[in-house]
């Protein structure tokens, strides 16, 4: 059935469905399934040695009881809501787990996850708070580790060449997100955050020729439609794993248009091409760790490390910010007050919510994004 | 609230005495501070002995935590940075020095709650650590982006996850560069910032006085192995504080070796802390600063800590070859790493720590803790603002399960007494007493 459809219809399907697809994908081509967290390992690696990446994503308000016999109950709801899942057995299919070193909670969970249901293949990707020198040196070593690792376990050996071919690949898909976000920029935009959010949730379990065509057929079908209703307030939306278009359609419910994002399934990971350079992992580790914008790596303290969502918020037009964090989300709960402050003094006003990885209630929360939205008309 | 609280009462004459070594060494700190020595605010994690080396003043922010906590003046910091936009889930030690340095900020002097008189000073640089948790990464980078902008050096001492093998040569170098380069680092740093360059011999002098003095505490806490205990975690809380500012001192060495004299004739006499020593416990995470007199509560009603989790100065710091002390430093973080990832990691992996305090809950040490420290139970204290620490206790709670032993987990605070609910611990505790009691009849 979801090959009839095309461009975001398939893109809705695909992500609604994805464990499905990934265990009919993992039937056809008898490879095996490596489930990862966050966005420091890259998934080129597990492409290139033979794997299928797959993303892993919560289930947004499901119970999270299963994981108290493990965890404790102050903490990230994310991760509790993943190790829930785990627990549940609905990752079952996965044969593999790779989990950056990117926050607390998430290097805790490897810990707890790998202990009480051990899988085939697993791997702590580590990764240096700082961006010294020394600690670059250390992210590349760590990805010859984790490469090393993938090999052992599926047998493959990847040269440089594979790997480059993996990356031309995803930078092909990284040109083609791009441009749809240009069509953000249009007013209203041509394609909804929440579309466009959809389309990247898919592209997580699909193999990168196959997110490939997914976004040319989109890019073909949105750049065919016409701009409908009057102009809206535009927002751009920073903070927390967003990992489901439920909060997206909030803001398009109480009136706005996300039009830009720094969220890591969002714009943080598609934003620049990975460099194709002769040295292979040193493009890797520039694009993944070194360039990569997350607020758990020290850049140092002023203001300046915000420049890079100004110019964003800038670029696609937005009137105002709106911060999602996940309860106890430390990383981003620490540079709210900062950030806030530093777009404040732009013009840009920011409205923060703080949810349990839930969405709800949901109408409260769309009453406290309605009263923003109205403020930015 | 304050009328739930109480402050410790210690056991040990030498803890005791703290309370005049103490001041007149922060006199001398003080004096010094005056003259305009500079200062700098340190993370536990940074080398206490580099520091010393440096001859520099350093302050506590995470100590002066625990001190605006027992003084109870932490609420107040803390709502000052809760109305500045912080959350009320970041770590209370954080959210206490960001209230502090915002009031300072506003009136340009301490503000007068603070238990220190003059406050923590006016800091010229900042020296974190990543050791243990996120929060320390963000806290310095917040106070130096927001309210006193000086240069921050943060240290990265990365660790092995529980399932890489340390002893592997090629992971040991991979980590041990790591260590050894943001050491380097962190050295070039200081001698910018001081403009004096690091006297290796000092260093090395400072080293074997520090490694003097923790031997002795080491020692002294496996003296509480003993039946009844000769010492509470009153003392134990209490005597971390020299090894903080008096690394290298003479004085700190007397300390610790007058502390386990004192302790060693406690236990060949029998002495006690309490009349009858009924359950003896091991302690996990943090205490409620607010609060100690809990130990003391707790104590009369029979039950003694013989054990405690957190700032262990364990064992496996010791370095034969003190030729380069900074290589001693880099060898002895990555021995009691090793040593620790031996013991399982699963839930504690940051086990890098260039300073030599940290916290332990290896499955295969609790199987060592509960036979050579008699244990009948464990507490842990939830802290609702510090997960790093607290996460693991459901772990550790299942691993006891496995050994017969049971476990309280509660929840609370180290540094906000707003989250204490003084009845309903009380309650739980005493039920949790009384699942100790029929485990060791059966367990007989």
């Amino acid at each position: 059935m979801i090959k009839a459809l095309h461009g975001l219809a398939r893109a809705e399907q695909i992500a609604a469905r994805r464990d499905e697809i990934v265990r009919d994908l993992k039937k056809e081509t008898g490879r095996p399934v490596i489930g990862y967290l966050c966005c420091f390992a890259p998934p080129e690696i597990i492409s290139a040695a033979g794997a299928i990446p797959y993303r892993i994503t919560g289930r947004p308000g499901d119970t999270m009881a299963e994981a108290d016999a493990y965890m404790e109950p102050y903490g990230c709801s994310y991760v509790r809501n993943i190790l829930a899942q785990a627990v549940k057995g609905r990752l079952d299919f996965l044969d593999g787990l790779v989990i950056s070193h990117s926050c607390d909670m998430i290097q805790r969970l490897y810990g707890i996850w790998t202990y009480y249901r051990p899988l085939p293949y697993s791997r702590l990707f580590n990764v240096p708070h700082q961006v010294s020198p020394w600690a670059q040196r250390f992210f590349k070593r760590e990805l010859v580790f984790f490469q090393e690792s993938l090999e052992q376990f599926t047998g493959a050996t990847v040269t440089p060449e594979d790997l480059s071919r993996a990356v031309a690949l995803s930078n092909r898909n990284r040109a083609l997100i791009r441009e749809l976000y240009r069509l953000r920029k249009e007013n209203p935009p041509l394609i909804k955050g929440s579309e466009m959010l959809t389309l990247l949730l898919a592209g997580g379990v699909l193999p990168a020729e196959e997110f490939a065509k997914l976004l040319a057929e989109t890019a073909a079908e949105v750049k065919n439609r016409t701009p409908a209703g009057p102009p809206a307030p535009r927002v751009l939306v920073w903070g927390s794993l967003l990992d489901d278009s439920t909060f997206y359609r909030l803001i398009e419910e109480a009136g706005g248009h996300v039009v830009a994002d720094d969220t890591c399934i969002g714009f943080r990971v598609w934003e620049k091409d990975i460099p194709l350079r002769d040295d292979i992992y040193e493009g890797l580790k520039d694009h993944y760790f070194l360039n990569f914008q997350c607020p758990r790596t020290d850049r140092g303290p002023g203001v300046r490390r915000f420049d890079y969502i100004l110019e964003r918020a800038r670029e696609y037009n937005a009137d105002g910010v709106v911060g999602y964090i996940i309860s106890f989300c430390d990383p981003h709960k620490f540079d709210y007050p900062d950030l806030r402050d530093f777009l404040r003094q732009s013009d840009l006003p920011v409205q923060l919510i703080d949810d349990n990885y839930s969405f709800t209630p949901a109408e409260a929360i769309k009453t406290r994004l309605q009263a923003f939205i109205e403020l930015l008309k | 609230m304050s009328s739930e609280m109480s402050r410790a009462r210690r056991h040990l004459e030498t803890t005791r005495k703290m309370k005049d070594m103490l001041p007149r060494f922060f006199a001398r700190m003080f004096e010094r501070r005056f003259s305009n020595e500079p200062l700098a605010w340190c993370m536990v994690g940074v080398p206490p002995e580099l520091l010393k080396a440096f001859d520099l003043l350093w302050e506590w922010p995470e100590n002066f935590g625990t001190l605006c906590a027992s003084r109870l003046v932490a609420p107040r910091f803390i709502e000052v940075a809760e109305g500045d936009g912080y959350s009320q889930e970041l770590c209370s030690y954080v959210t206490n020095t960001m209230g502090y340095c915002k009031l300072f900020k506003e009136s340009g002097e301490a503000p007068p709650e603070s238990p220190l008189p003059g406050g923590m000073g006016n800091p010229a640089m900042l020296l974190g650590s990543g050791f243990v948790c996120e929060p320390r990464w963000k806290w310095f980078q917040s106070i130096a982006t927001r309210f006193i902008d000086v240069p921050v050096y943060s240290s990265d001492p990365l660790a092995p996850p529980w399932d890489i093998d340390p002893h592997n040569p090629r992971i040991e170098a991979h980590y041990k560069e790591l260590l050894r380069d943001d050491l380097h680092g962190q050295v070039a740093f200081l001698e910018k910032q001081t403009g004096k360059k690091l006297d290796p011999d000092l260093l090395r002098e400072i080293i074997i006085r520090s490694h003097t003095a923790l031997a002795y505490w080491r020692d002294t806490l496996a003296l509480r192995k003993a039946v009844p205990s000769p010492m509470g975690s009153t003392d134990y809380f209490s005597a971390i504080i020299p090894q903080m500012y008096m690394v290298g001192e003479e004085e700190a060495v007397e300390f610790y070796r007058e502390m386990y004299h004192e302790v060693k004739a406690r236990v060949d006499n029998k002495i006690g802390i309490t009349g009858e020593e009924k359950y003896r416990l091991i302690w996990f995470g943090l205490p409620p600063w607010f609060n100690l007199g809990i130990f003391n509560y707790l104590e009369d009603l029979g039950a003694v800590f013989a054990l405690e989790s957190t700032y262990n100065v364990g064992d496996w710091f010791e370095v034969d070859d003190l030729n380069d002390p900074l290589e001693v430093i880099v060898q002895r973080t990555w021995q009691r790493c090793v040593k620790m990832h031996d013991y399982g990691a699963e839930t504690m992996p940051e086990l890098c720590n260039p300073a030599v305090f940290g916290g332990f809950s290896g499955s295969r040490l609790l199987e060592e803790a509960v036979r050579d420290y008699s244990l009948d139970g464990a507490v842990m204290h939830l802290t609702r603002s510090c997960r790093a620490v607290s996460f693991g206790e459901v772990h550790t709670k299942n691993r006891l399960a496995e050994m017969g032993i049971p476990s309280l987990i509660f929840e609370s605070d180290m540094a906000d007494p707003r989250l204490w609910s003084d009845s309903q611990i009380k309650t739980r505790l005493h039920a949790f007493l009384e699942t100790v009691d029929k485990s060791k009849k059966e367990r007989r």
